[in-house]
């Protein structure tokens, strides 16, 4: 699934809430080295093994009724630009990998009914809807990791098929004991900070609260996303095939459309060893040169959100002139092509920004501003 | 005489990974379990692993050392007597 290069999408407006702050505090962050992680118990208040985790500042993994993320998504939210979201010609497209399953672990503990309204994906969006004044015109999407990835390429289409003015995509995941318990069992969430493409001998993810939100417009100038590309592999849940095809088959297309530009690679990056050395030597492969960074080094791998939120860092690093780098990475890498210091970013044209999740999942899209 | 740990292994992998059509006794020591041989995937190995550190009251604190551990039966049984106490193994 793609969007071709000759229908580029204007980036009109863009936010985010990490651990860190807002996207300017954390780029700001990220320049400085700051690591967003820290070595926190796996199930919040029920303890457990102490592992790198980035929840919001003063907020508890604990499973409130109502949940106790709501108070960031309002703050992020009275950053968009006013205009009649959620009805026909101004749709809303809500991503996030967990929506509410932390309530509907914490209702399945419990039988709390007061956290039945936030334990599915379309109630817990509804709950959402209401609090932000948005109409009905909402699609509501989820696929793991590149759940962001899908709104802004789904949002893409629908203003290029002439069916919307402006698209609205917003996206949000908040770690919950039932995702960092999940994480822990699979060993990849553990007691080791993330060292994004280190060649090292244990993996390790960290994770992280985020959201974040963009709003798109069709029309020349400013930043735009130029070629968006998608492809699942169909692989395996939890593991890509061993010859990298998954990422040739993502990646080759935007290096066609990207030969002569001179870009930076904002990639996926989480910290383990397989995923990080695939994703890694295909870049390298196909686009030489091109410097790669990790954040979730600090940030935590904030899911299904870690596209757009990465995306609103992206842009907030462009405008400060450098580049973070990849924070807790640190030599030897799987390739030559990784940053691990900050870099200036005036030379460059255009930034590719990939995502990659459960599933055999892959998706990549290119920043390019004038 | 078979060594009862590994005999105790290979019943663990048959019951909780539900092999109906496969005979414990009949995975050899040395067969790999994960992708060749028994072709488990990193589903059954979080299942697997699971079971194992509440059986033998072991911790597995990574994925790579997950996956050394699972290399074969053998190998396994090597990591469990290295790691739980003795009182956990089968006499």
């Amino acid at each position: 699934m793609s969007v071709s290069p000759d229908k580029p999408v204007r980036l009109e407006a863009i936010g985010c809430r990490t651990a860190l702050g807002d996207a300017e505090t954390t780029c700001t962050a990220l320049l400085a080295g700051d690591r967003a992680l820290q070595f926190l118990p796996v199930l919040g208040p029920e303890g457990g093994d102490r592992v790198p985790l980035a929840p919001l500042p003063g907020r508890s993994m604990a499973e409130t009724a109502p949940p106790n993320w709501l108070a960031c998504t309002d703050a992020l939210a009275a950053g968009i630009p006013a205009g009649p979201w959620g009805t026909a010609r101004h749709p809303v497209f809500v991503t996030s990998s967990n929506f509410g399953v932390g309530s509907l672990y914490a209702f399945q503990r419990t039988h709390d009914p007061e956290h039945l309204p936030y334990t599915t994906p379309f109630s817990t969006v509804e709950v959402l809807r209401r609090r932000l004044g948005w109409g009905a015109n909402i699609s509501v999407l989820s696929h793991a990791c590149i759940s962001a990835h899908i709104g802004l390429l789904l949002a893409s289409h629908v203003l290029h098929a002439g069916l919307a003015d402006r698209a609205l995509v917003f996206s949000f995941d908040f770690i919950s004991p039932f995702v960092t318990g999940g994480f822990h069992a699979l060993k990849i969430l553990n007691p080791e900070m993330p060292a994004p493409y280190s060649a090292r001998a244990t993996g390790s993810i960290g994770l992280g609260d985020g959201a974040a939100f963009a709003v798109l417009g069709r029309g020349p100038g400013g930043f735009r996303l130029s070629d968006q590309n998608i492809y699942n592999e169909m692989h395996h849940f939890t593991a890509n095939r061993a010859d990298g095809a998954g990422f040739t088959a993502c990646l080759a297309p935007l290096a066609a459309s990207a030969a002569g530009r001179r870009l930076w690679i904002k990639g996926h990056g989480t910290g383990t060893l397989e995923a990080g050395r695939l994703e890694a030597e295909t870049l390298a492969r196909f686009f030489p040169g091109a410097p790669l960074v990790s954040w979730k080094g600090s940030l935590g791998h904030t899911l299904g959100s870690c596209g757009l939120i990465e995306l609103a860092v992206a842009l907030a690093a462009i405008k400060s002139g450098r580049t973070p780098g990849s924070v807790g990475s640190i030599a030897p890498c799987f390739t030559d092509n990784v940053a691990t210091e900050p870099f200036a970013n005036a030379g460059f044209d255009g930034v590719l920004l990939t995502s990659n999740a459960f599933g055999g999942a892959h998706a990549a899209f290119l920043l390019s501003h004038d | 005489m078979s060594d009862p740990l590994l005999s105790r292994l290979k019943q663990l992998i048959v019951d909780t990974l539900k092999l109906d059509d496969i005979k414990a006794a009949d995975i050899p020591d040395g067969e790999p379990l994960i992708g060749a041989g028994l072709s488990l995937d990193s589903i059954d190995a979080l299942e697997l692993v699971v079971r194992l550190e509440k059986e033998f009251g072991i911790k597995i604190t990574n994925s790579e050392e997950a996956r050394a551990a699972l290399l074969n039966v053998a190998q396994l049984a090597a990591y469990i007597r290295a790691h739980a106490s003795k009182d956990k193994l089968p006499a």
